[in-house]
């Protein structure tokens, strides 16, 4: 029994032990998988699969199909040509447009197993193969360089009888990047490539697809290179820019060198003042002292306090030939409120000037002075007009000379402004000046006068005017006197001073003597002046006081009118030394005063004629007042009479 | 096109009345003046020319009606690989050459002739895809317009077909049969996942039909002009 049991046991491990065995590297072969086709060209196609474990035992694939529409099963007719696990369709096989199902099945000694069936169609599974002969060109385009790049189809896609379409692609990178750029080319074989770095080097690649199917592996890369081109640019854009800076430096220079030219169009410069002796400088320096001292010419503006050197002309004091014209005249002119014009004025004598109306002298006697003069010229010493007017205006021609050009009386008419009606013209010696001052534009000094005037008569006649009339009067007698030396009568005073200051004291003495025959005024008695005295106060007012006869018609005038007396100088005592008329054509005789020049000597020459005269004149003249007979004479203050009067 | 076409078809109707049953429907050829007038003057190559780029086209657009097709309403496990037929063709009984070297051995008016009947088979069969269309809930435009314009580029097609026929093969063939293939049956009311994978199967079965069309135009293109060269 044991050995039965046992016999049992060992039989069933044996059986156990060899179906173990058995089992271990044997089973039946494992399912093939990923069963794919393709076809090249639409006429063959392959299929490949993915076999499974083999069970540990040889195992052998086949395949088989069955075509749509039959149940009829075949078997792949070449397993060899694809290599290995696949199986080769020939075109005797393959049938287009028609639905094939696959299986594949796997096949040990212990057993088959069966894939899972595919269904395929060849118009949907074609691949072709990647273009051929695929050839890169560098063309030149006016230095523009681009690819052209062309190929060919596969050999074995049938393309040329229609049987296949393809369409194609291209891409191309730079050498030295990752990113390819794709472009398609649809069914041409050359393709256009522009828009190239200069210099790179490009790589390019082409690939195809059917219309209905898949695309093929890209070509082999093509290498290319592209030349360089951009250089041509940057030399262009340097030439410009040196261009354009060549063009910069020469309209810098040019307007460089009009720069001034320019600036004076944009800014005009301002001009400056044109009065004559200002100097610019001077009046930038600030200083007004200095601006002003050159203006000071002939004794202006008065730098003295004196004003009364200031001023109105010289009074021609005329010994009257004919009173009765003077007289007449007086009135005329007086009415004329004395004044007489010089045409011939100078602008620049500085003398208060003739055409001023502060001296009261009206230019309207300018006519009469030309007849004055005439008359003068020819006539003898006295120029005895015909004409009141004459008269007085000869006397205006006295007063006024001004420069040296005084010995012609023609010249000596230019501002003659004075009291025309006062004075009788005088002849020659009317218009020579009394005593030249030392400077030549004293000329007109006619303020000489033949007789004394007392500067208290003075003072006396002109209290009523005004006492600063009077003042003025007396230092214009002062003047009159002129010069220098004898200047201790006069002040030494400008030539403008004495001018005036002659004048006023001609004037005045005029004024007084005239108020007889013209009843306006009368010396002695009255201070009734028609003297204009312009007198530079000191606030450098100059005060003229045309005395108006009518307020003071002296009527010693009677006395007066009979002599226009000359006054020839005014004494230090402010004596108004007159002289006689007769005594004035001695005078002139004596002083002839033409053309010379303001001069001492002469003056001298003249007052110690006058003076040797003047005992003559004195007594010849019932005036009270010394009369100095003196020659020179510009103006001649007919105020015999009138300082002589005075002493009433 | 289609009203160009049908006033011809009109004009043709009237002047050829007692011959209205004749085949040949005139093509819309202008002369260089620009006027309507028989179509006598287009040349064999030009037509063929034309014909080929009209089922190019048609190829394309089929394409892309079915990939849109599937997208919208077939579930992935049952959309059919690229490769793939699952369901027959109606197209499967015509006697059509299936293979490149089947195609070599037919002569030209086998082939002509045969790409007439895939034309004149699927007219029918795209209008009812027309209609049924529109039935779809949420269906987009674009997958209405191309099934209408392909319906239509198909007509054109077969007239071209049709006079290209006639000149190269000096045969007066008929036009599209009234009724020949009953595919359509518009009384049953299938259910919707069928009628869905019908109409799948249609359009991927169209798809086909069209490059079928297109290869066989291309080949006999070839052959016209260098007949020893071509497969």
């Amino acid at each position: 029994m044991m050995k039965k049991v046992g016999e049992v046991v060992l039989l069933w491990l044996l059986i156990l032990f060899i179906q173990i065995a058995a089992g271990e590297g044997y089973s039946p072969p494992g399912k093939p998988t990923n069963i794919s086709c393709r076809s090249p060209e639409k006429e063959t196609f392959t299929c490949w699969w993915q076999p499974g474990s083999d069970g540990g035992l040889p195992t052998t694939y086949a395949l088989y199909y069955r075509k749509e529409g039959s149940e009829r099963v075949f078997e792949c007719p070449d397993y060899k040509t694809a290599g290995k696990n696949s199986c080769f369709f020939s075109k005797n096989v393959t049938s287009i447009w028609v639905n094939y199902n696959i299986t594949v099945v796997a096949t040990n000694s212990m057993g088959n197993t069966f894939s899972n069936p595919v269904d395929i169609d060849v118009v949907y599974i074609v691949k072709p193969n990647p273009p051929e002969e695929v050839v890169v060109n560098v063309t030149e385009d006016k230095d523009w360089p681009f690819l052209q790049v062309s190929w060919k189809p596969p050999k074995m896609a049938d393309t040329r009888s229609g049987w296949i379409t393809l369409i194609y692609e291209v891409r191309l990178k730079l050498e030295n990047e990752n990113k390819w750029e794709e472009l398609s080319a649809g069914q041409r074989k050359i393709f256009k490539i522009y828009s190239l770095r200069s210099g790179g080097t490009y790589d390019v690649q082409v690939r195809c697809k059917p219309d209905h199917g898949f695309w093929s592996e890209w070509s082999p890369t093509t290498r290319v290179k592209v030349p360089e081109y951009l250089p041509q640019e940057r030399s262009m854009w340097i030439l410009i820019v040196v261009f354009a800076a060549f063009i910069l430096i020469i309209c810098i220079w040019m307007i460089y060198m009009n720069f001034h030219s320019v600036k004076h169009y944009l800014l005009p410069p301002v001009p400056g003042p044109k009065i004559k002796g200002i100097d610019k400088q001077l009046l930038k320096s600030g200083k007004s002292e200095d601006i002003f001292s050159s203006l000071v010419v002939s004794n202006f503006p008065p730098t003295t306090s004196n004003y009364e050197d200031f001023l109105v002309q010289y009074l021609e004091v005329y010994v009257p030939e004919e009173r009765e014209l003077i007289m007449d005249e007086g009135k005329d002119l007086q009415d004329d409120s004395f004044k007489t014009e010089n045409s011939t004025c100078d602008n620049d004598s500085g003398r208060g000037s003739c055409d001023s109306h502060t001296l009261l002298i009206d230019k309207g006697g300018g006519d009469k002075e030309d007849g004055q003069q005439t008359d003068q010229e020819g006539s003898q010493a006295e120029a005895e007009a015909k004409s009141h007017e004459e008269v007085m205006e000869k006397e205006h021609l006295a007063c006024c000379h001004e420069n040296a050009q005084i010995p012609n009386i023609s010249k000596e008419k230019e501002k003659v402004k004075s009291w025309p009606s006062l004075f009788s013209p005088l002849p020659q010696y009317s218009l020579s000046p009394v005593n030249r001052p030392n400077k030549p534009k004293m000329g007109n000094q006619h303020c000489l006068s033949d007789g004394l005037f007392t500067p208290n008569s003075l003072s006396s006649y002109f209290t009523q005017p005004g006492p600063s009339t009077t003042k003025s009067f007396r230092s214009n007698y002062w003047e009159c006197s002129l010069d220098h030396k004898q200047s201790h009568l006069l002040h030494p005073q400008t030539a403008a001073h004495e001018h005036l200051q002659a004048e006023n004291d001609l004037n005045v003495a005029y004024v007084d003597y005239m108020g007889a025959p013209l009843d306006v005024h009368e010396l002695s008695v009255r201070p009734t002046e028609y003297v204009e005295v312009q007198r530079v106060s000191d606030e450098d007012v100059v005060l003229l006081h045309p005395v108006t006869p009518s307020h003071e018609n002296s009527y010693t005038i009677s006395h007066q009118t009979e002599d226009y007396s000359r006054v020839r100088m005014v004494n230090n005592n402010n004596g108004l030394l007159l002289l006689q008329r007769d005594d004035i054509e001695e005078e002139k005789n004596m002083c002839p005063y033409e053309e010379e020049m303001v001069s001492r000597a002469t003056s001298t020459g003249c007052r110690a004629s006058v003076t040797s005269t003047l005992p003559n004149s004195a007594t010849g003249i019932n005036t009270a007042l010394p009369i100095l007979d003196e020659k020179a004479a510009s103006g001649y203050v007919d105020t015999a009479t009138m300082f002589g009067l005075p002493t009433y | 096109m289609t009203t160009t076409s049908v006033v011809q078809w009109g004009l043709w109707a009237l002047l050829l009345w007692p011959q209205h049953l004749a085949a040949s429907i005139p093509l819309d050829c202008r002369d260089d003046q620009g006027n309507l007038s028989r179509c006598t003057s287009i040349s064999q190559e030009k037509l063929l020319d034309r014909v080929i780029h009209h089922a190019e086209l048609i190829y394309r657009v089929s394409e892309e009606l079915s990939s849109l097709f599937e997208e919208l309403f077939i579930p992935f496990s049952f959309r059919l690989q690229s490769n793939q037929a699952a369901y027959s063709c109606i197209t499967k009984a015509l006697p059509i050459p299936s293979s490149k070297s089947e195609v070599q051995q037919i002569s030209d008016k086998w082939l002509l002739h045969s790409v007439l009947m895939l034309v004149q088979s699927w007219i029918e069969p795209l209008v009812y895809l027309q209609m049924t269309m529109e039935r779809y809930d949420h269906a987009p435009d674009m997958l209405l317009n191309k099934t209408k314009w392909v319906s239509e580029k198909l007509s054109s097609l077969e007239q071209g077909v049709v006079v290209l026929i006639k000149k190269m093969l000096d045969e007066n063939t008929l036009a599209t049969g009234y009724g020949e293939q009953g595919i359509v049956q518009n009384d049953v009311q299938p259910e919707v996942l069928e009628s869905v994978m019908r109409d799948y199967t249609l359009l991927s079965c169209f798809k086909k039909d069209a490059h079928k069309m297109e290869t066989f135009l291309k080949l006999l293109k070839c052959r016209q002009t260098d007949k020893y060269n071509c497969a």
